[in-house]
């Protein structure tokens, strides 16, 4: 008996000491996660501090972009202009109406000067990367190895029957298998994502947008035109009129079409931190809209054979390649 | 009470302006919109300055047709 009551006071001592332990533990395993949360409010904290001063200096960026002067500086001069010139009619004074003249001219030079409003190019490169980054994620998730495909449109005036509407957009297809097979006409004008014969998926370029722009600057559509006039019309259009690069080259070269763009508005799309995929194969909203130009002019599909970019992001040259349908 | 300037003064200042104008717009050719805070359509103002260059050239015709 004595013997059984000893056993089970050691249990008990045993069980003692396991809940003991245990607590402890728990203690332990509590503490761990009250310094953890610490530690993540803490750094919660810095990123809150951080991004709220990055606010405040993209507020004052903006701040200080919207107060351009031009206008308020158009309407006072044209205000004072207008007072000295009815000031020279009453009193008669040559010198006066010379200055009312000048003042009223160069007021409404000020306001019809007024250039449409300007935005960084950093804004433009911000705003692109999220459709970049869900065409990666897409690409990924599927498991999509073909190079993707501009198709052209056909032509805007083109009667089409309204089932076949969906035809006059332009689209880039990405294969799922590196081959190039081209999905059939009514799939395509169902203006579907994915599409099952052959496996791909069907989305619209990034110089989509781009495009309609060109033709606005270039006053037809590149349907109408042939390659020799898309490449000595094509840089004037981005270089001059839209400034959206430095320099820019077309030249048909060994059944490639060559593009070589200096300082290109979307140059920092291709930088290494952004680590985006898709904007090799797709190419920058210009890239795209390039090759989309080059799809309407030959008729032809498109791809973006190689492209090469130098280490300061500068120069940007890229492969087309035609593909017959 | 009446306007004090003569069709000849106006077209003085006109063929001054113009100049002006004309000048800024070439010296204004190869750089962008974008200067620091000012900004201007370089189009436009060439624009102007074409449209007062050739209202100098009618107030010319004018006075080889009508002279003073």
């Amino acid at each position: 008996m004595e013997a059984l009551i000893c056993n089970r006071s050691q249990c008990e001592g045993t069980r003692n000491k396991v809940s003991l332990k245990s607590e402890d533990d728990s203690q332990k395993k509590e503490k761990n996660d009250k310094e953890s949360e610490q530690a993540t409010v803490q750094y919660l904290m810095e990123t809150i501090g951080n991004l709220q001063k990055e606010n405040e200096i993209l507020r004052r960026d903006l701040l200080k972009s919207k107060r351009t002067p031009s206008g308020k500086v158009g309407f006072l001069l044209l205000a004072i202009g207008a007072l000295t010139l009815i000031g020279s009619v009453v009193s008669t004074i040559a010198v006066l109406a010379f200055i009312g003249l000048g003042l009223t001219f160069w007021g409404a030079l000020f306001l019809f000067a007024r250039p449409i409003k300007f935005v960084r190019s950093i804004i433009l490169d911000s705003t692109a990367i999220s459709s970049y980054t869900t065409i990666d994620r897409i690409v990924e998730d599927l498991n999509y190895k073909g190079k993707p495909i501009y198709v052209p449109p056909y032509p805007k005036e083109a009667y089409l029957p309204e089932y076949l509407k969906g035809l006059k957009e332009m689209v880039v297809y990405i294969p799922a298998e590196d081959i190039v097979a081209i999905p059939t006409l009514e799939e395509m004008s169902k203006r579907q994502f994915l599409l099952k014969n052959p496996k791909g998926i069907c989305i619209a370029p990034p110089g989509y947008g781009l495009i309609d722009l060109f033709e606005k600057e270039l006053k037809s559509e590149f349907i109408q035109i042939d390659l020799d006039r898309l490449c000595s019309s094509l840089p004037t259009i981005i270089v001059n009129n839209l400034e959206l690069a430095k320099e820019l080259e077309i030249n048909p070269e060994n059944g490639f079409i060559h593009v070589k763009t200096v300082d290109s508005a979307y140059k920092d799309l291709y930088s290494s931190e952004q680590a985006l995929k898709s904007i090799h194969s797709i190419g920058s909203p210009l890239i795209s809209a390039i090759a989309c130009a080059l799809a309407k002019t030959t008729g032809k599909l498109v791809t973006i054979a190689k492209d090469a970019i130098s280490p300061d992001l500068r120069t940007i040259e890229v492969w087309y390649q035609t593909l017959e349908t | 009470m009446y306007f004090p300037l003569s069709i000849w003064d106006i077209s003085l200042w006109i063929a001054v302006t113009a100049i002006i104008l004309l000048a800024t717009s070439e010296l204004l050719a190869p750089y962008s919109d974008y200067f620091g805070d000012f900004v201007i359509d370089k189009t436009r103002l060439r624009l102007a300055a074409l449209v007062l260059g050739a209202a100098f050239m009618v107030t010319v015709i004018l006075r080889a047709v009508m002279p003073p």
